[in-house]
């Protein structure tokens, strides 16, 4: 592999042939469009759950903090309060963000925080050596039920549409480049965008041959909500990829506190103490 | 005794305004100058139950309310039956003749509330218009404070207290003088008092979510964050509350979470996290009965032992109690510039006596500071840097430079490490960073020492309030020795307090400062007052029993 700017030198120990790699390089390519864009580098700031995806923390040479198991999407919406001038990306695994930490996930969309969220998703707990996820299908054998997964698997892109995402998308870590494309736009969008990328695990669970067959790029987003909710769902013959739903609405930040930025136009301490000893 | 002390006590009814009675009584109380201390008793509900608000006031300085009252004003039958025996000798009680059969002063308090609207809500404003009549204010003055207190309705609220103040004017009039005093005071409850003393160290962003006896901070913040430049956010639950804060710190903002027992439960990996990447977050913990949902609306001293220790792994961890509500003022802007400056979580601890109770205050913000954390000047950029003592400058996004918080083990860069060469020299760094901490709190004051009594009486928060006005009270001469920092232990501060006399006031049933004093400093009290009923000692019973013992 060439040598990329956003290259670090911490070594890459995922397995080879990992899904992730695709979401790694999709990922810096991005980042040089978002820089064309006017996007600076700079202002880009990333962090990670725990699990296999984590690691893309210390494999990018952006700023950023590698959060705790299911909280990525916590610390991002913080960092974004804390200063929004920048951009923030959360990745998360599907363990993370549709486990873990589902309820960060449910709120974000709610209440259209500008965060992007980038779920690798292999349906399988890979870095504790395989047991079901919450994306895993029914009968899906890890160590912690060997006579296969019992439960069915959640649909999570349905799940935040109703919740009130307004930017849905799913990718597919084979197609990088189209791959690449989403994560520009996801976040180019202001607001809450979340893209499930299929994400093979060579050793836990192998899709790649599954989704080669099934991903089927669509090329334009639904019209209304039901039409999303109805794309999202219409996997049993295919697997649909691309934007599959945008819509503008004010977000979280702006809601909150307008145009301030708390890290950036902080009150002097002199005007601070004068507004407190008009109190006291 | 020698000071005079007046204590009032209103009853009622969830919903009829008894609480913000008891808070305008303290008011009006600190307007003449004279010292108050105010306190809130009310169950989890929100309309019936009993509800009282208690308010002591003297011309020298007040650490409690007191139980017993010179003048009581009940609403209805239940405070009746509760408060008839809080009646000191000469006192007066007046009840509202409409629900109460009983003996006192009756006037027709809902009838007369009954022409208004809110009729329920408005009653607690009767309490104010007697107070008035009892210490000889004229209606013009009483105007005044009702304008002043009662933003709604106050037409409503003038003709309805005109007419109480009428009824009441004859039968009671002039009662108690009321001495001016000589300070300019406020009152100011201790959760306003957490929240000045944060805003005045520079606080940017308040993340909570609701859990009493926390939620007055989150309210405060709500209500005065705007015209303080602070962000008030309320997220999905107390996990994301702490993450949250720890990402805002991330940018440079500071940054303080609010929350109760359980709500601090759901913190434990964000704090340990922040321990880990060095997250400065101020976490405020107020405590109630335990365990569990416990009594929510109640006090009590048992998460000591808890506070000292969350989060898993080894890091500096900072935890302190104000005792009083000025202190809660200079702690909390204190412990927001340490969090900074040591760029680790600290723990606000405190009880609902405290947080929800108010006490008149001479405060002096200009007397806190907002303290420069360490920061990166130029060149090459390692958050995690060896420094020799502990601390790595700081940088903040967006920065040509990598930044990188890390909540593996990591590399002075912050990129994660298995190496057990870099986890020992990063266990070490934080090490390092306690020591610095700890000789940096030798310098400052981590006990306060009132008195200058032989015996000894250790104690701590809120708790201490009770203790000074139970000496004063009992006219007992003590040293009240109250342990303000708790992590790191002040054992320093101690050792030359070993072998006196000494006992231990604390509010928990297993005396966890009892044994904390052992642990650390082999300090054996004699005797361990102890209430754990929630509700706060009342200084003349808690006198009794410190006379039993010296």
């Amino acid at each position: 592999m060439t040598k990329n700017v956003l290259d670090t030198n911490a070594e890459i120990t995922w397995c080879p042939g990992c899904g992730n790699f695709g979401i790694l390089n999709a990922f810096k390519k991005a980042v040089d469009k978002l820089e064309n864009k006017g996007v600076n580098r700079d202002s880009i700031i990333i962090s990670s759950g725990i699990g296999c995806h984590g690691k893309i923390f210390d494999y990018i040479k952006l700023s950023g903090l590698y959060s705790i198991h299911g909280r990525s999407m916590a610390t991002v919406q913080g960092i974004k309060i804390g200063n929004p001038n920048l951009k923030v990306i959360a990745f998360a695994g599907d363990g993370d963000a549709y486990g873990e930490g589902i309820a960060h996930m449910i709120f974000a969309a709610k209440r259209n925080a500008d965060i992007t969220v980038i779920v690798h998703n292999n349906g399988a707990y890979a870095l504790t050596t395989g047991q079901f996820s919450p994306t895993s299908k029914k009968g899906f054998k890890g160590p912690s039920r060997p006579e296969g997964n019992i439960e069915d698997p959640l649909n999570p892109l349905s799940l935040l549409l109703e919740a009130g995402a307004t930017f849905v998308a799913r990718g597919y870590s084979a197609k990088m480049d189209h791959l690449s494309d989403l994560i520009v736009e996801a976040i180019m969008h202001e607001g809450f965008s979340v893209i499930d990328v299929l994400q093979p695990s060579v050793v836990f669970n192998n899709t790649y041959k599954l989704y080669n067959e099934k991903a089927e790029i669509i090329h334009k987003p639904a019209k209304n909500l039901d039409g999303a909710i109805k794309l999202v769902k219409d996997t049993k013959q295919r697997m649909p990829i691309g934007v599959f739903y945008d819509v503008r609405k004010l977000v979280f930040h702006k809601e909150l506190m307008g145009d301030w930025n708390p890290s950036q136009n902080k009150m002097s301490r002199n005007e601070r103490l004068k507004k407190i000893n008009e109190f006291v | 005794m020698k000071k005079e002390v007046l204590t009032y006590i209103i009853g009622g009814k969830a919903g009829q305004g008894t609480k913000k009675a008891g808070i305008v009584a303290a008011n009006f109380f600190a307007d003449l100058k004279r010292e108050v201390f105010q306190m809130n008793d009310y169950p989890s509900l929100i309309r019936g139950g009993h509800n009282f608000s208690v308010v002591s006031t003297s011309t020298s300085k007040i650490y409690s309310h007191y139980m017993k009252a010179d003048l009581v004003v009940v609403l209805d039958q239940r405070s009746y039956e509760i408060h008839k025996d809080h009646l000191v000798d000469e006192g007066i009680l007046v009840f509202n003749s409409d629900k109460v059969k009983g003996e006192g002063t009756g006037i027709g308090i809902s009838s007369e509330a009954k022409k208004y609207d809110n009729s329920d809500l408005i009653e607690g404003v009767a309490g104010i218009a007697i107070l008035a009549v009892v210490v000889g204010i004229d209606k013009k003055k009483l105007d005044e404070i009702i304008k002043k207190e009662y933003g709604r309705q106050i037409k409503d609220n003038i003709n309805f207290s005109h007419a109480i103040y009428d009824s009441a004017f004859e039968k009671i009039k002039k009662r108690f003088e009321l001495k001016q005093g000589k300070k300019k005071l406020v009152s100011l409850s201790g959760s306003e008092a957490i929240g000045f003393g944060a805003a005045a160290a520079g606080l940017d962003i308040y993340f909570a979510y609701p859990m009493t006896p926390s939620t007055p901070v989150l309210h405060f913040f709500a209500n005065n964050g705007k015209k303080l430049g602070v962000v008030t956010v309320q997220p999905e639950n107390e996990i994301a509350v702490a993450n949250m804060a720890i990402g805002a710190s991330f940018t440079g903002a500071r940054s303080m979470v609010g929350t109760s027992g359980g709500g601090f439960c759901l913190m434990q990996e964000a704090f340990s996290l922040a321990g880990m990447i060095e997250s400065p977050v101020l976490f405020f913990l107020g405590q109630r009965p335990g365990p569990s949902t416990g009594v929510p609306t109640y006090t009590e001293q048992g998460e000591l032992l808890y506070s000292l220790y969350p989060g898993q792994g080894e890091f500096p961890r900072i935890v302190a109690s104000p005792g009083n509500i000025e202190e809660a003022f200079y702690l909390t802007a204190e412990l927001l510039n340490l969090v900074w400056r040591f760029q680790t979580p600290a723990i606000l601890l405190s009880e609902k006596h405290l947080t929800e109770s108010s006490m008149s205050v001479s405060i002096n913000p200009n007397k806190t500071n907002w303290a420069q954390p360490a920061t990166h000047e130029k060149g090459e950029y390692n958050r995690y840097k060896q420094t020799g003592n502990g601390i790595s400058p700081l940088l903040f996004p967006p920065s040509k430079r990598l930044i990188k918080w890390n909540s593996y083990e990591h590399d002075e860069q912050g990129l994660t490490t298995e190496d057990g060469n870099l986890i020992a020299k990063m266990h070490d760094k934080r090490r390092t960073k306690l020591h610095s901490l700890i000789d940096y709190l030798k310098k400052m004051k981590t006990v306060n020492i009132y008195g200058d009594g032989k015996p000894v009486i250790f104690t701590f928060g809120s708790t201490t309030m009770s203790v000074l006005e139970a000496l004063e009270y009992g006219g007992i001469k003590a040293s009240v020795i109250q342990l303000v920092y708790l992590q790191p232990f002040p054992v320093w501060e101690l050792n030359e307090h070993k072998y006196r006399e000494s006992i231990v006031v604390e509010q928990n049933c297993t005396g966890q400062l009892e044994q904390l004093l052992k642990d650390k400093c082999e300090i054996k009290p004699v005797r361990s007052i102890r209430q754990y009923d929630g509700r706060p000692f009342d200084p003349q019973n808690l006198a009794y029993k410190i006379m039993e013992v010296f």
